[in-house]
């Protein structure tokens, strides 16, 4: 739902709470006590929900993860001008959404991966404002294979190739990694000194 | 108006405003503003709200 249409029924919500609190005897009759149940209870559970919602995708948005100034050389990465250096290639080709350009590939496609995905994210808004910030930022476990395959598998470009098919299913078992021939990622030490497209910045999302 | 649909009102009132400001705000602590306080305060007022259904209080 758009935030525009999620802040007016949050102030629909707020004025019929008001409209019942002003003129508390509206609450004895029939059609009193059915609007308090709409504005009390009905509204507020649809405007939590949504809200909850709203914020999880807001925070899926790539310009979301890269507010956070620890994450800022992971986002110029995504403009390395080299074909071979995977998260540009796929952020550049719109192999993924560029505006879900990092959860695109860190989240875990699996059936509760979104809110592990932003648990995980909480532990990072913790760790910013309250614990210590490491200073080689690494993921908690190997890249699973995955989530790659998650959008790979099938896909006519990875079936072609004969070193793919026959990898399947050490691929599949996690038994060998995609990064241990696509080994170019997010190597944020030289990302500086790298040339960069001049592609579209990245922009805001949903919101 | 009875004393607990009172507080529930302000409650909810409370919460829903935090709840608009922190859609409005572009921060990844927006999302703990509208958990805490904002979700606290709006389901303290809901379930003030039941409360004083269930308990039939005079509204």
């Amino acid at each position: 739902m758009p935030t525009t249409a999620l802040l007016a029924l949050i102030g629909l919500s707020i004025f019929v709470i008001i409209f019942l609190a002003m003129r508390p005897q509206r609450l004895q009759t029939r059609a009193g006590k059915v609007l308090a149940f709409v504005g009390f209870l009905i509204l507020p559970v649809i405007a939590l929900t949504l809200g909850a919602s709203n914020h999880l995708e807001h925070s899926k948005t790539t310009q979301f993860c890269l507010s956070c100034h620890e994450m800022q050389p992971y986002g110029q990465s995504l403009y390395i001008d080299d074909p071979e250096y995977l998260p540009a290639a796929h952020f550049q080709n719109k192999r993924m959404p560029r505006d879900f350009a990092c959860f695109s590939c860190h989240t875990d496609y699996t059936m509760y991966g979104d809110v592990n995905a932003k648990l995980r994210g909480l532990r990072h808004l913790w760790v910013h404002y309250a614990g210590t910030i490491p200073e080689d930022i690494a993921l908690y476990t190997p890249f699973q294979n995955r989530e790659c395959l998650h959008c790979h598998s099938g896909a006519r470009s990875f079936e072609e190739n004969d070193m793919h098919v026959d990898m399947l299913g050490e691929l599949e078992a996690q038994e060998v990694s995609c990064l241990d021939c696509h080994a170019s990622v997010h190597d944020v030490d030289e990302v500086a000194e790298q040339p960069k497209w001049q592609g579209p910045p990245i922009t805001g999302g949903h919101r | 108006m009875s004393k607990r649909l009172r507080i529930a009102s302000w409650f909810l009132i409370s919460g829903l405003g935090v709840e608009a400001l922190s859609l409005l705000w572009n921060h990844p602590l927006a999302f703990v503003a509208f958990i805490v306080p904002g979700g606290v305060l709006i389901l303290a007022g809901l379930g003030l709200y039941v409360w004083a259904l269930l308990s039939r209080a005079p509204a």
